[in-house]
């Protein structure tokens, strides 16, 4: 095990001429819910400013109806003499100052219903007239008009008949402060709402974070099982994606199991076409002859045939295999003993030396290929000794992690050449040892396609050093 | 010297035995698992040529099974399937070496009489007691640096008695080790072939030892 950060990067996305990613899904999350959420708080705005509006407008007018009122208690007078308004007077003593004070924005008007001529006027208009909007038919009119000083102002208009004579009686009174309390309680409003929707957004923000995490969880997981590091995706997730993790495992497991059909297949093809060919050739030795001879070359070009495609079959069918890994020093230990077994009584002792831990980035299957070969070939070429040795590897400059399996004999060795035929295909350098097919080769093109690679030199003993070089967890 | 073929394709099955038998080996055979497991359950054979892909019983419970009851026997394993766990396992179930097909006879041949010497005790192919010396490999026996001609089951039973001289081999276990299973057996014939035997190679090179059996060169223990 190496402590380097895993560096290589998971090839997702942006590859050339890939079509464009779609938005995240958190980005969307937020993004629908910044929006609904600010339309919602302009709303609600609107809404209270409105609220707030009418109840102030409402205000008003029961302030001005009480100003109206006063003014019509002050105006009635059962003692005033006859003339054009028998029992009113001009109403005096107001309460509030303001309609004293000249322009103020607090006015006041009396006039006869039927004329337009004023009969009293509040000293603050000093003159200038009050413009109202006719009352009409109407009992009652408020709304707003235009003040002397062209101000805004909101006017209360009642008809009131005295002594028979219907009156009309008039309060207006300017806006100015009015609006402005409106539009600071908008402006306070505001921004409240516009901190709470702020506030509203980050949690957004944070819930689909926190909501989403079992979805890089997910993809994590996934990762670590296409690198190899996981056999299987941890299914302990919500509910809601829990079956995504479940399918990816039986996907996974099935293409496991695709790879282990075909291995059989192959498996089956072999038995079934090298018994008869064992036959071929071996009836075609006991009778020798012209068609002796050839019937014996044509069947071990065809044994060696089936040996180089089934060896390709394999492989095409483990390059798909993701997420397995094997412990490597059961696999060796298995194998030395084995071997032992066979070559002890040839006096030649087996040696393992293997850290406990490493893991083989790959097919158990694989490592056992590559691993018997060379320790096979190793025996049989031996005088006394062979040694298996592992070691992991901390190569600088190198993504992946590695290990490296030496295995060395001290038997007659090969020279350069011999060591370079010996890794092309199919090559065998002997053919008077039976059963050397040394198979170098195909450990070769195993390693390479594990991004291993396999060397070949000479031991310190004078026998062969092959260094197997194999990507590890 | 006794030798159990087990090999279900009747070519294979005949072949090997043909080669076997020219090499000198008496050769019994079966054709499944089963029939393969009882006759080498029942009857003391040097070596065993056994195919993994047996119908009835797999050669690798075949093998067990021997191994389970004591049998210790040399067993040869064949196998089509020369993938490494195929032959660890069959390593592990207690085979003594492996021969992957397809396989040139000869290779077949040169595995089985190194079994047979090995479990013996004997490192070379060449044995020798006095001036007698059985070169295994080319099936060729001399005296004195003299060649000998044997018939073959002279042979069967000089090689018997070199791979195991020094001890007392009873006229049964000689019977056993040089005849096949269905061959009629008299145990008199023995003391024909051991009469013919001590005319080839010098009579004093055989004693027999009353009562208990044969006996080739000096005595050892065991």
């Amino acid at each position: 095990m190496t402590a380097e950060p895993q560096t290589a990067e998971p090839r997702t996305g942006s590859a050339p001429g890939a079509p464009v990613r779609q938005r995240s899904l958190s980005g969307r999350l937020v993004l629908v819910a910044a929006v609904w959420s600010t339309l919602a708080l302009v709303i609600a705005g609107f809404i209270l400013v409105g609220l707030y509006r009418a109840a102030g407008e409402r205000a008003f007018d029961t302030q001005l109806e009480v100003h109206l009122n006063t003014i019509l208690a002050e105006m009635v007078s059962p003692d005033a003499s006859g003339g054009a308004t028998p029992g009113v007077k001009r109403p005096e003593n107001l309460p509030e100052p303001r309609f004293s004070l000249p322009l103020s924005g607090w006015y006041w008007t009396v006039r006869k219903a039927e004329a337009a001529d004023i009969l009293f006027a509040s000293p603050s208009l000093v003159g200038d007239p009050l413009t109202l909007p006719p009352l009409g038919e109407k009992e009652t009119l408020s709304g707003f008009a235009q003040g002397p000083r062209n101000e805004e102002v909101r006017f209360l208009q009642n008809r009131i008949a005295i002594e028979n004579v219907p009156y009309v009686i008039a309060v207006a009174a300017g806006t100015a402060g009015f609006r402005e309390e409106v539009s600071q309680f908008a402006r306070q409003v505001g921004l409240t709402l516009l901190a709470f929707g702020a506030g509203l957004v980050g949690a957004i923000f944070l819930q689909v974070r926190v909501g989403l995490r079992p979805l890089s969880r997910l993809r994590a997981s996934l990762s670590a099982v296409r690198m190899g590091d996981a056999e299987s995706i941890d299914e302990n997730l919500p509910r809601e994606i829990a079956p995504l993790a479940v399918e990816l495992n039986a996907l996974i497991l099935s293409n496991r199991e695709i790879v282990e059909r075909a291995r059989t297949h192959v498996g089956n093809l072999a038995h079934g076409l090298k018994t008869p060919l064992s036959v071929i050739a071996n009836e075609a030795r006991a009778n020798p002859g012209p068609l002796a001879d050839k019937v014996d070359e044509q069947a071990s070009i065809m044994s060696t045939q089936i040996q180089h495609h089934l060896e390709r079959a394999r492989m095409a069918a483990q390059r798909r295999v993701i997420g397995v890994s094997c412990e490597v020093e059961p696999v060796l230990d298995r194998l030395v003993r084995a071997m032992d077994r066979i070559y002890q009584r040839r006096g030649i002792g087996l040696k393992l030396s293997a850290p406990a831990g490493i893991r083989f980035r790959g097919e158990k299957q694989d490592l056992e290929e590559m691993s018997g070969n060379l320790i096979d070939n190793a025996c049989k070429w031996a005088a006394a000794q062979v040694t298996v040795t592992v070691r992991a590897l901390h190569e600088s400059g190198s993504a992946r992690s590695m290990f490296e399996l030496v295995i060395e004999d001290d038997g007659p060795g090969l020279s350069e050449e011999e060591r370079k035929e010996a890794i092309k295909r199919g090559r065998r350098l002997d053919e008077t040892v039976p059963g050397t097919g040394l198979g170098l080769s195909i450990v070769a093109d195993l390693a390479a396609l594990y991004g291993g690679r396999l060397d070949l030199d000479r031991a310190g003993t004078g026998g062969l050093r092959a260094r197997l070089v194999l990507p590890s967890l | 010297m006794r030798i159990l073929v087990v090999e279900d394709d009747s070519d294979l099955n005949r072949q090997l035995v043909a080669a076997l038998t020219e090499a000198g080996y008496a050769v019994d055979t079966a054709h499944d698992g089963e029939e393969g497991h009882f006759m080498g359950d029942t009857e003391p054979y040097d070596a065993v040529v056994l195919d993994l892909g047996l119908p009835t019983l797999d050669g690798l419970s075949v093998l067990e099974n021997w191994r389970r009851d004591g049998r210790t026997m040399p067993v040869l394993i064949l196998t089509a399937r020369d993938r490494w766990s195929d032959k660890v396992a069959g390593i592990d179930a207690g085979a003594d070496d492996y021969v992957a097909k397809p396989f040139h006879m000869e290779e077949v041949l040169a595995r089985v009489r190194a079994l047979v010497r090995r479990a013996a005790g004997h490192a070379s192919n060449e044995i020798t007691c006095g001036s007698v010396r059985l070169d295994l490999r080319a099936g060729r026996v001399t005296v004195d640096g003299t060649p000998i001609k044997l018939t073959s089951h002279e042979y069967r039973l000089l090689s018997y008695l070199m791979h195991h001289q020094g001890k007392v081999i009873s006229r049964t276990e000689l019977t056993e080790h040089l005849y096949e299973q269905d061959f009629d057996r008299d145990s008199n014939t023995v003391e024909v072939f051991v009469g013919r035997l001590r005319k080839k190679i010098g009579s004093d090179m055989i004693e027999t030892i009353r009562g208990l059996g044969y006996r080739l060169g000096e005595a050892v223990d065991g």
